[in-house]
């Protein structure tokens, strides 16, 4: 017992180093995780969360969700520019994509696009469709937005 | 009437009421030290993987004879698809998947039944294997069952997840990384026998060292081929996205590179008994943590395996595993507390210590960063994803460290480092790692973590270097051999330690097809006239014409694409979009070449309109990186070599254990 407590005491200082380094380690680890995880959070949010609160998420990386507004496509084969725009039946904006429109994109379909605001413009740089049987872009314009936000998760 | 449903349901419960009697059986037995019993338990291990084939068997013979009575026949195959998609529709969705998993598990569990050494170990870890398979073959019973009979089957099916009909290499994937997990449960339940019968020494992982190389090897091969799936199939010129799926098979394959490496340290040095003890556990119950995030819908993904009912399932079983091994581990924590102390930090355990820490603290933010927007949705019910740069600011830096310390570690001795050597040791390989520095800046190089990987890789390759000449040199000066012919023999008696230093080299070559392919990367979408030569990246691009073809339960429509290098067309290249059956979501399929410098990667952008004289497509380069693919290679050819029989048996230590099967 008293060799053990002997021993013990021995290398404590030791082990007191190890442990300061462990916690320096730790905490400089822990600084750079919560630093890089606020940078990359990205929001997904419909439109009318945006209008709600601009400043939230302006130039900030988010997903925006929502339906293509019907006779609001039009795609430039030149400059390969795809404007429309998305809606969530409460509000709309403009969308300028770099890209031709995939495959399924057409008028009413569920969309996730990920890039920034720039005023009132969505500038997307990765588009989605959602073809999700779940939802049906009504025929009435009514839309149900809870319906809305879980078709597009 | 007897349906192969029916004989399918009935193969699986008398696999699990007889996996309840081996385990019974098994506790049994060892309790009471009977021998009988014991036996009785071992060969009901092989009856159960009997029982197990035949409701594989049975699951295949219903999907080649599309036998559209059994629920998983009708929701998953389909009539006119080529027989191999039908085979591997086994594995193409969740119950299949479960069932897969639970076979290789009863396989693994008859192989120990019958190859392990009779030790005081054996009948406590073939219970913790049978209380496993109990699990997934409940799972696979009651909550997922693939054979039940439907009343009123369709006529035909709507075909497997057309993602993975869309390529061969969902054939081996999935086979591979159950194949790892399965492997890594092997020395999870020697771990927790070593525990139970107060024998937490080095016998346990002395016993399964091979079968946990073989369940790292797997993983990793599981690893790479997932990775060139994502590149070939997804058609973002990609292959990792740090996407939910992907990141929850990494995490074990961190904590399973972490223990291969600290069970050495047990095993030479007596020390982190308890720290490979939790890695083991930690690393069988990330698995289950794993499946039930993917499978319970939890996290989204763009795999979008979906919701299935086995969430629930993994999430209680990951719970009690880890409160179970985690109280054991407590229990005997005096038997377990390390009596040595690390002499020198500079040492062989030292750096194996180092490399650890860093695994595991890529393991905790990789799984942070998984199961962040889980908090932050139940905390401010804000959606949120974490994106890729959040992995890559986490994981890069330490990489560098893990890749510096792999260049240290293997040319430290144990115990403490003679200061003289490793200094010029230090010097060879920091010359040859600001060589590798200098010359990729010649050679344009200016981004940060490509140069330093590239030097990095040099400090390595140097580092294999000053190995193998410590190891040959003096052999060839003592005996009078050629290097070649000492060589040979150090590669034949040291097959661990040469495997080992081949796995490294394939981890380098990996290192630098991923900076050179994630630095360098150009991807750009490009408006092709046909017959129009476009000019990209070096190439010119020519649309030729529209092509549709059909096949077997499958129509493509694509173009053709020649490639130019100056007035030599090189090849064609045919991206496409597949269309499965009735199913109507589209694959885009992109069409790679293949080059040892960079790839050229082609995927049509949007629709192929034949009223268009233009077609759209997206062109990504990506700088070497077929290196992922054949680093990956090397480092099965590693794996599968320190694997090979034949390796000098590591000198026995005296320890206070028993000779093997004292008590049985």
């Amino acid at each position: 017992m008293k060799r053990r407590v002997a021993r013990r005491l021995g290398i404590a200082p030791r082990r007191v180093v190890y442990a300061l380094l462990g916690i320096g380690v730790l905490g400089v680890a822990g600084f750079m995780i919560s630093q890089a995880l606020n940078t990359a959070l990205v929001y997904f949010i419909l439109p009318n969360e945006y209008a709600q609160q601009p400043d939230q998420f302006e130039n900030r990386r988010i997903r925006l969700g929502g339906l293509v507004a019907p006779e609001s496509v039009a795609f430039n084969d030149q400059d390969l520019q795809l404007t429309f725009l998305v809606t969530d039946g409460i509000q709309s904006y403009r969308v300028e994509h770099v890209g031709a429109p995939p495959e399924l994109f057409r008028e009413n379909a569920g969309v996730v696009i990920e890039g920034s605001f720039d005023a009132d413009v969505f500038v997307s740089d990765n588009l989605l469709i959602k073809h999700s049987e779940v939802y049906e872009a009504p025929e009435d314009g009514h839309i149900d937005i809870e319906e809305l936000r879980r078709s597009l998760q | 009437m007897l349906s192969l449903g029916v004989l399918g349901s009935a193969a699986l419960t008398l696999a699990l009421a007889l996996s309840v009697y081996a385990a019974v059986a098994g506790v049994l037995g060892a309790v009471r030290r009977d021998a009988r019993l014991q036996t009785s338990a071992r060969l009901t291990a092989i009856a159960v993987f009997l029982a197990a084939t035949t409701a594989i068997v049975v699951m295949q013979a219903a999907l080649l004879t599309d036998d559209f009575t059994v629920k998983y026949v009708a929701e998953h195959s389909r009539i006119e698809s080529p027989v191999w998609v039908k085979v591997v529709t086994l594995w193409a969705a969740l119950e299949g998947s479960v069932l897969l998993w639970a076979w290789l598990l009863t396989a693994y569990t008859a192989v120990l039944a019958l190859t392990a050494p009779n030790t005081i170990l054996r009948p406590w870890a073939l219970v913790v294997m049978n209380v496993v398979a109990i699990f997934f073959l409940s799972v696979v019973t009651f909550a997922a069952n693939p054979f039940i009979v439907l009343a009123s089957p369709p006529l035909d099916g709507p075909g497997a997840n057309p993602l993975l009909q869309n390529h061969w290499m969902m054939a081996v994937h999935p086979v591979l990384m159950y194949l790892g997990f399965v492997g890594l449960t092997v020395p999870f339940a020697f771990a927790m026998a070593a525990l139970i019968t107060r024998r937490p020494g080095t016998e346990w992982m002395r016993l399964t060292r091979r079968w946990t190389l073989l369940g790292w090897g797997f993983l990793t091969a599981a690893i790479v081929t997932g990775g060139w799936w994502s590149y070939e199939v997804l058609g973002w010129g990609g292959y990792w996205a740090w996407d939910p799926v992907e990141n929850v098979s990494i995490l074990p394959w961190f904590t399973a590179t972490a223990f291969l490496h600290s069970i050495q340290v047990q095993e030479r040095r007596r020390m982190l008994k308890s720290w490979n003890l939790l890695l083991i556990v930690l690393t069988f119950s990330l698995t289950l943590l794993g499946t039930f995030l993917i499978r319970s819908g939890v996290v989204s993904s763009v795999h979008a395996f979906g919701d299935g009912p086995v969430g629930p399932y993994f999430l209680t079983f990951f719970v009690i595993v880890a409160l179970a091994s985690i109280s054991l581990v407590v229990w005997r924590w005096d038997q377990i507390r390390d009596r040595a102390d690390l002499d020198a930090v500079v040492s062989r355990e030292g750096a194996f210590i180092g490399v650890n820490v860093l695994f595991l603290a890529m393991a905790f933010a990789v799984l942070l960063g998984t199961v962040f927007p889980l908090f932050v949705e139940a905390t401010t019910g804000a959606r949120v994803t974490v994106g890729a740069p959040f992995f890559d600011a986490i994981t890069l830096p330490v990489w560098m460290v893990v890749l510096l310390l792999m260049g240290v570690g293997p040319l430290l001795p144990w115990r403490r480092a003679e200061t003289q050597t490793l200094r010029k040791n230090l010097l060879f390989m920091t010359a040859a790692l600001v060589l590798a520095v200098v010359i990729a800046f010649a050679f344009g190089m200016r981004k940060p973590y490509p140069l330093l990987t590239l030097g990095l890789a040099g400090w390595n390759l140097a580092s294999v270097g000053l190995l193998l000449a410590g190891a040959i040199v003096p052999r060839a000066r003592i005996t009078g051999r050629s290097l070649g012919e000492v060589f040979t023999r150090y590669a034949f008696e040291h097959k661990r330690r040469v495997g080992s230093m081949v796995v490294h080299l394939g981890v380098i070559v990996i290192a630098i097809g991923i900076v050179g392919s994630g630095g360098y990367r150009v991807d750009q979408q490009l408006r092709l006239a046909y017959g129009e030569r476009v000019p990209y990246q070096g190439y010119e691009l020519q649309a030729l014409r529209p092509f549709a073809e059909q096949e077997a339960g499958r129509a493509s429509v694509g173009v053709e694409v020649a490639v130019w290098r100056g007035e030599r067309q090189i090849t064609v290249l045919t991206p496409r979009i597949n269309r499965f059956g009735t199913n109507q979501m589209t694959v885009p399929t992109p069409s790679v070449h293949y080059t040892a410098g960079h790839d050229l990667y082609l995927a049509l952008a949007g629709a192929v309109d034949p009223a268009q004289d233009f077609v759209i497509i997206r062109a990504v380069t990506s700088p070497l990186i077929t290196w992922i693919w054949f680093g990956g290679a090397i480092i099965v050819l590693g794996t599968t070599y320190a694997l090979s029989p034949g390796d000098r048996p590591l000198r026995r230590r005296v320890s206070a254990e028993a000779p093997a099967g004292a008590e049985a």
